[in-house]
């Protein structure tokens, strides 16, 4: 068999390593062959989709080669009637919706980037959007995984039917790894029916404390959408978009009934023509992706005031500054590009504890070399790291999977 | 299964009791008996000793103790679960978790809740339903098994099909590791940096830790829930309308399908007046109002234009209670028209139920044994019960293979040996069946970063055991084994 390969360029660097050569595997056995011999070299490697999350994680140890997923985005099953899908992990996001839209039917994840965003850099990643509100994240919807162990050994975990407690969770253990205990190879996920209507609500000029306010009126209501985002520009000024989606009728009835409820306490509150509501998507991830600073923001729903007040140092920091939150999730992105480095840092320490004291964590999505050179992406380790170490001893005893890109160096 | 009583030193039953109390250090072999089994009565072993403590720092005390005395450990909820995952192994030490059962945070804002692993299931949704929420998993055996028991068992329910399992709403756990270690996974906020260690410990069967404290997700109360209870001809029809319903786009949040002798026994069992129909469905639609009303009329259409033969509404929520009632005792109601029952669990994908329900009606016939099915429809969970008198010489032994052959149907069909109650030691002899020694071996790998020593829940899930090789931790045999007193498995 030959394998694809290329020498490896600057373009190819990953947090500033070269590697020395680039695989393209066109199929799940040359993927397999490429991470067996990689291991016999004892080769240091890491695994590319489509791109769009390289710059998480830590400084690698050390980068021989990358095994890039782009030949491996074949559709394996799709049974429209069972509502699953298995696909190779090199298959974009978009991809896969178009195959799934024809039965109109959907994969419930919608991180920016579709067009680049693959299957397995989503799970690697823990990518998400707006959805998450209410569909959780891929965790939620991966129910298998068929991944390459780090001496090429394919091994599967979980299944193909949405129920199934046989084994333990592997495809749960793949999500949010970034790469460092396997190759991704396919998975399989849980669909949705694509909704028939959706519609999205904007309330405008919110402070922290009315989105907080707004989160509780929506659950007070019943009210179920499907999607809930503020986002600002300015440190305490949001608007608020909720998007609601299924049936015409219970479309029509939520918009309606979110427009009393925000009329009544004297809000501004419109329903958004298509174009405005596109325009409004647009911009949240638009927000999400610019920058060269992006700050993954995790704290209680009921913190957005404490969160807001530990951003606003890095508000003034930052060139074109965004927030994004998701204030029924309780998840966030702060965005922009550092004016300074040093004053970027002072700010990130501030933000840092405030999430701190509320049990919350911020990890660096991306961050320029000087603001990396003293800060830890990561942050603290979590309180699980050793156990963390072990599963990583276990699943690549070399340590040439993506090494020291993860939590705490792994 | 009866396997022989074990001693415990007279030492460790003192050491243990000073931890936890006299009263909770149960050694007495007529009192040990309570514990030698779970819902799964055919399995049974007569534990060492059995401690019943009531802290997160008692538990660390036992673990260590145990570990000093290098007794496996076996955890234990309730005990109601089906596949002998809290069956005792000999000489071990049961940890049962029943004494920890206090509530211990609400935070409805943020939609969580912490409680002690003792809780029962229902109690959650009791304590929360005055203030508009309730926790979604619902397994039938909800008013008495327990949240820690659901954690180990990654416990699903009727409404799993529009809300998922345990694993969807439990955001964190304290565990107690095998070196006595006290660690939480998760927490109330979302995405802790890391590996998805909760996930993995989720549906873990006990044998990763013991969960001493367990942070559930809290769901707002649905505006409208509308129920309806539809007979069929016969479970093709049945099947047929369960497929065109969700092919319409509908998500509802349960879907239950339960053939003639199911419902036979059910009425004999509750009294309710359902029908002598060859199927019936029983389904709610959950939601906002317009949106339910919407679905609620869509799906009952759908159901009569594919065969129904009636469709009832319950008048108010006493009456859907009733409904919902018939079908949560459908496994014990068949103990009414037959002295034994296995309760099988399997799954299938949704789109195959006519074809296998056909292939186990064959193999009833070619058993001589009669199957009543109650299932999650929506997702495939199939729950054949196969009929047995355990009077007749061999019938048990036949009931029992006729289950197996129906769990190696599903997995040909390209499902699950298990869908809710896990494996257990009832089912790590098939797992083979549905994982390559591969896929085993990278599963020996998670359990190896939790509990190198093999010391919760030994023998259980897998077919045989996993060491975690020369590593410091290596499973060493209990000097009951070394005695030959007892062995594994």
């Amino acid at each position: 068999m030959s394998i694809v390969a290329r020498p490896g360029t600057e373009a190819d660097a990953i947090l500033g390593a070269s590697p020395r050569v680039v695989y393209a595997p066109q199929s799940i056995d040359e993927a397999r062959e490429v991470v067996a011999l990689t291991g016999r070299e004892r080769m240091r490697i890491a695994f590319v989709g489509g791109g769009t999350d390289l710059e998480l994680g830590g400084p690698l140890s050390g980068l021989d080669a990358i095994v890039r997923t782009e030949g491996l985005g074949r559709i394996v099953e799709y049974a429209p009637s069972d509502m699953i899908i298995t696909a190779e992990a090199g298959t974009t996001l978009a991809a896969l919706q178009a195959v799934l839209a024809k039965e109109k039917q959907r994969l419930s994840l919608d991180p920016p980037l579709p067009e680049r965003a693959t299957l397995g850099g989503i799970i690697a990643a823990n990518a998400f959007g707006p959805r998450r509100t209410r569909f959780g994240s891929v965790r939620d919807l991966i129910i298998g995984v068929t991944i390459i162990r780090a001496d090429g050994t394919l091994a599967r975990g979980g299944g193909k039917v949405v129920k199934n407690v046989a084994g333990f969770d592997v495809p749960k253990l793949m999500c949010g790894s970034l790469g460092t205990l396997a190759m991704i190879a396919t998975a399989t996920f849980r669909l949705h029916p694509a909704p028939e209507n959706s519609a999205t609500v904007r309330v405008p000029k919110q402070s922290a404390a009315g989105v907080r306010t707004l989160a509780a009126r929506i659950k007070a209501a019943q009210l179920e959408p499907t999607s809930v985002v503020a986002l600002s520009g300015a440190p305490d000024r949001f608007d608020v978009a909720t998007r609601f989606e299924g049936f015409g009728a219970g479309v029509a009835e939520q918009c309606k009934r979110m427009a009393e409820l925000h009329v009544a306490e004297g809000q501004e509150c419109e329903t958004l023509a298509e174009a405005e509501a596109t325009a409004f998507w647009q911009e949240h991830d638009g927000a999400r992706t610019q920058g060269a600073l992006r700050v993954k923001i995790a704290a209680p729903p009921n913190g957005v005031e404490t969160v807001v007040r530990s951003i606003a140092p890095s508000f003034e920091t930052l060139e074109s500054p965004r927030f994004v939150w998701y204030p029924t999730v309780g998840l966030g992105f702060l965005t922009g590009t550092p004016l300074n480095a040093k004053h970027s840092v002072r700010a990130l320490t501030v933000l840092r504890a405030g999430l701190a004291d509320l049990g919350g964590s911020a990890v660096l999505h991306a961050a320029p070399q000087q603001i990396r050179a003293t800060e830890d992406v990561w942050g603290p380790s979590p309180a699980a790291f050793a156990i963390m170490e072990r599963m990583k001893e276990r699943f690549d005893p070399q340590r040439r999977l993506n090494p020291g890109r993860f939590v705490g160096g792994l | 299964m009866l396997q022989s009583a074990s001693q415990v030193s007279p030492r460790i039953i003192a050491e243990l009791a000073a931890i936890v109390g006299a009263r909770n250090c149960i050694s007495e072999p007529a009192a040990l008996k309570t514990y030698e089994c779970d819902g799964l009565t055919s399995f049974r072993a007569l534990p060492g000793v059995v401690v019943l403590p009531e802290s997160t720092e008692e538990v660390a005390l036992v673990v260590a103790a145990a570990r000093r005395a290098n007794m496996p450990i076996v955890p234990r909820g309730a005990g109601t679960g089906l596949s002998g995952g809290a069956m005792p192994v000999p000489g071990c030490v049961v940890i049962g978790l029943s004494r920890m059962r206090r509530i211990l945070e609400v935070d409805l804002e943020n939609g969580w809740m912490r409680v002690q692993p003792g809780v029962v299931n229902l109690e959650v949704s009791k304590h929360l339903a005055p203030l508009g929420y309730y926790y979604a998993p619902d397994p039938s055996s909800q008013s008495v098994c327990t949240i820690g028991g659901n954690v180990a068992e990654n416990s699903g329910g009727a409404h799993c099909l529009k809300y998922g399992f345990t694993t969807n709403h439990v955001l964190g756990a304290r565990l107690v590791l095998s070196d006595a270690s006290v660690v939480d996974l998760g927490g109330p906020v979302l995405d802790t940096p890391g590996y998805d260690l909760l996930g993995v410990l989720v549906g873990s069967e006990g044998t990763l830790g013991i969960v001493t404290e367990v942070v559930v997700r809290v769901l707002r109360k649905p505006e409208a829930t509308r129920t309806f209870f539809a007979t069929f001809p016969s479970t093709d029809e049945a099947g047929a309308a369960v497929s065109a319903i969700i092919a319409a786009r509908i998500v509802p949040a349960a879907v239950e399908m339960m053939d003639r002798l199911a419902i036979v026994a059910i009425k004999a069992a509750t009294g309710v007046d359902w029908p002598d129909v060859g199927a019936a469905l029983l389904m709610d639609v959950d939601g906002p109002l317009a949106e339910v009303e919407h679905t609620a009329a869509q799906a009952t259409s759908i159901a009569a234009s594919c065969g129904a033969l009636e469709i009832r509404r319950p008048k108010d929520e006493d009456e859907r209670q009733l409904m919902w009632r018939g079908r949560k005792s459908a496994f014990a109601a068949v103990g009414r028209i037959s002295p034994n029952y296995v309760v099988q669990d399997g799954v299938i994908p949704r789109s195959e139920i006519a074809t296998v329900l056909r292939e186990i009606s064959r193999l009833s016939a070619e058993f001589g044994l009669r199957v009543a099915n109650v299932f999650h429809a929506g997702d495939g969970n199939l729950h054949p019960l196969i009929l047995y008198d355990a009077n007749v010489p061999g019938e048990e032994a036949q009931a029992e293979h006729f289950g197996g052959e129906i769990l190696k149907l599903c997995v040909r069909s390209g499902g699950s040996i298990t869908g809710e109650h896990g494996v257990g030691a009832d089912k790590a002899p098939y797992m083979a069946e549905m994982f390559t020694e591969q896929d085993l071996d990278t599963m020996g790998l998670l359990r190896c970063a939790f509990d190198a020593d093999n010391r919760f829940n030994p023998s259980k899930v897998f077919p045989t055991p996993r060491l975690c090789g020369d590593r410091p931790g290596k499973y060493v045999p209990t000097p009951l084994e070394i005695s030959g007193e007892a062995g594994r498995g």
